[in-house]
């Protein structure tokens, strides 16, 4: 092959092919994940390259990989009942923590898709500490608007709490948004902020107080 | 249908969670030896496989078995999440694993050499340069960035990229003959 530049058909099949190779950097990637949203020719070179390239998946090895399926479905399927019991948790746990008035508001706004929507924000009363949780496509994304991160050794963590069901961790509230592949969240679920141990809570139970919560669509 | 993988997504999507629990059951070693080699942590690399299963449940309905294998599909959203994590990764770090990473040397291609697809991909990438073939695997299985590539082959960016997408055009030109 020559060293002549690529044509504007062959820049776009290495673009895409760069693409799922991975090997962009950051910006570009989502120059271009971008772009296989809004442009069905390049996303269909990004799924032909997908095709291609999959004769290398055998160079991946199996690994053992734990039984994750409780947490998968807690986190999918909020209200199947094998939850409750492994997880030992109900609302007293949230009820006590609100009784005790360690934690202040909720609101909520629901927007029409497929815009991000701000689903709950969570904040202290004097709004020293907030996060706005935002919805969009199959995403969750949690972004500290004021305050710092928990206390050294410490970490915030977040909660969904469907109906009549145990909290669900989602994750760890560091200095980066928080974004975890999550549903649509239904009203009336809540989300709660806990202040646990580095590295989150042990086995999936909130130990630390509750410093926030929000009800998806809930009275403020 | 030859594809008991494309089989459970499909019911999947038509949120058969039964299915779901044994597409897990039957698929999740090789996606966990997929976010473990890409990864490189054992612990990111559990947390990125409960992500890329969500993932699998919410999108099963996107799924067109006309467009190829179950398991290609799935290995597809696994990869992207780990490229996803490793490219926001800070730059500080992303040389630190280099050590770690695996050989990709061309065991990957030999080994299914009985089956049409890996052998046709041997034969195109022993149409490329060996160092250039050993990039492209070291990009699709370690998941290393232009910057690491160039690194790793002592060569500058710019002309790491430029063999990079040739070889690719010409992986393509090869595997679409």
């Amino acid at each position: 092959m020559t060293d002549a530049p690529l044509t504007p058909h062959e820049a776009d099949d290495a673009l895409a092919a760069e693409y799922v190779l991975g090997v962009l950097d950051l910006t570009e990637r989502a120059e271009a994940q971008a772009r296989t949203k809004r442009d069905p020719g390049f996303a269909a070179r990004v799924a032909e390259w997908e095709g291609r390239l999959a004769g290398l998946n055998d160079g991946f090895d199996p690994a053992p990989a734990p039984d994750l399926l409780p947490q998968i479905e807690a986190r999918l399927f909020p209200k199947a009942p094998a939850r409750k019991a492994r997880f030992g948790l109900n609302f007293g746990w949230l009820s006590g923590a609100l009784v005790a008035g360690v934690l202040a508001l909720a609101s909520i706004t629901v927007l029409a898709p497929p815009r991000p929507e701000l689903v709950a924000t969570l904040a202290t009363a004097d709004n020293r500490l907030a996060y706005t949780v935002t919805h969009f496509g199959e995403t969750l994304q949690v972004t500290r608007i004021a305050g710092v991160p928990a206390a050294r050794g410490q970490v915030h963590e977040l909660w969904i709490i469907a109906p009549d069901t145990a909290p669900v961790s989602l994750g760890l509230l560091e200095d980066k948004p928080l974004v975890v592949t999550y549903p649509t969240p239904p009203e009336g679920y809540v989300f709660a902020v806990t202040v646990e141990p580095e590295g989150g809570a042990p086995n999936g139970v909130a130990t630390g107080p509750v410093i926030l919560t929000a009800k998806v669509g809930g009275d403020a | 249908m030859d594809d008991p993988v494309a089989v459970l997504i499909a019911k999947c999507a038509a949120a058969d969670r039964a299915a779901f629990r044994t597409l897990y059951r039957d698929t999740s070693a090789k996606l966990m030896g997929v976010l473990l080699r890409m990864l490189r942590e054992r612990a990111e690399a559990e947390d990125a496989l409960q992500e890329v299963y969500t993932r699998v449940w919410l999108r099963a309905g996107r799924y067109d078995p006309a467009k190829g294998r179950g398991m290609t599909w799935l290995i597809a959203i696994a990869r992207n999440l780990a490229i996803d994590r490793l490219r926001a990764r800070p730059e500080a770090t992303s040389d630190d694993g280099l050590d770690l990473v695996q050989d990709s040397a061309p065991r990957a291609e030999t080994r299914l050499v009985a089956q049409g697809e890996a052998r046709r991909m041997a034969d195109c990438f022993n149409t490329l340069e060996p160092d250039r073939a050993d990039a492209v695997r070291g990009a699709y299985l370690n998941g290393l960035s232009y910057i690491e590539l160039a690194a790793r082959h002592a060569v500058p960016l710019n002309t790491m990229r430029t063999w990079l997408r040739r070889s690719l055009l010409r992986l393509k030109e090869c595997l679409d003959a």
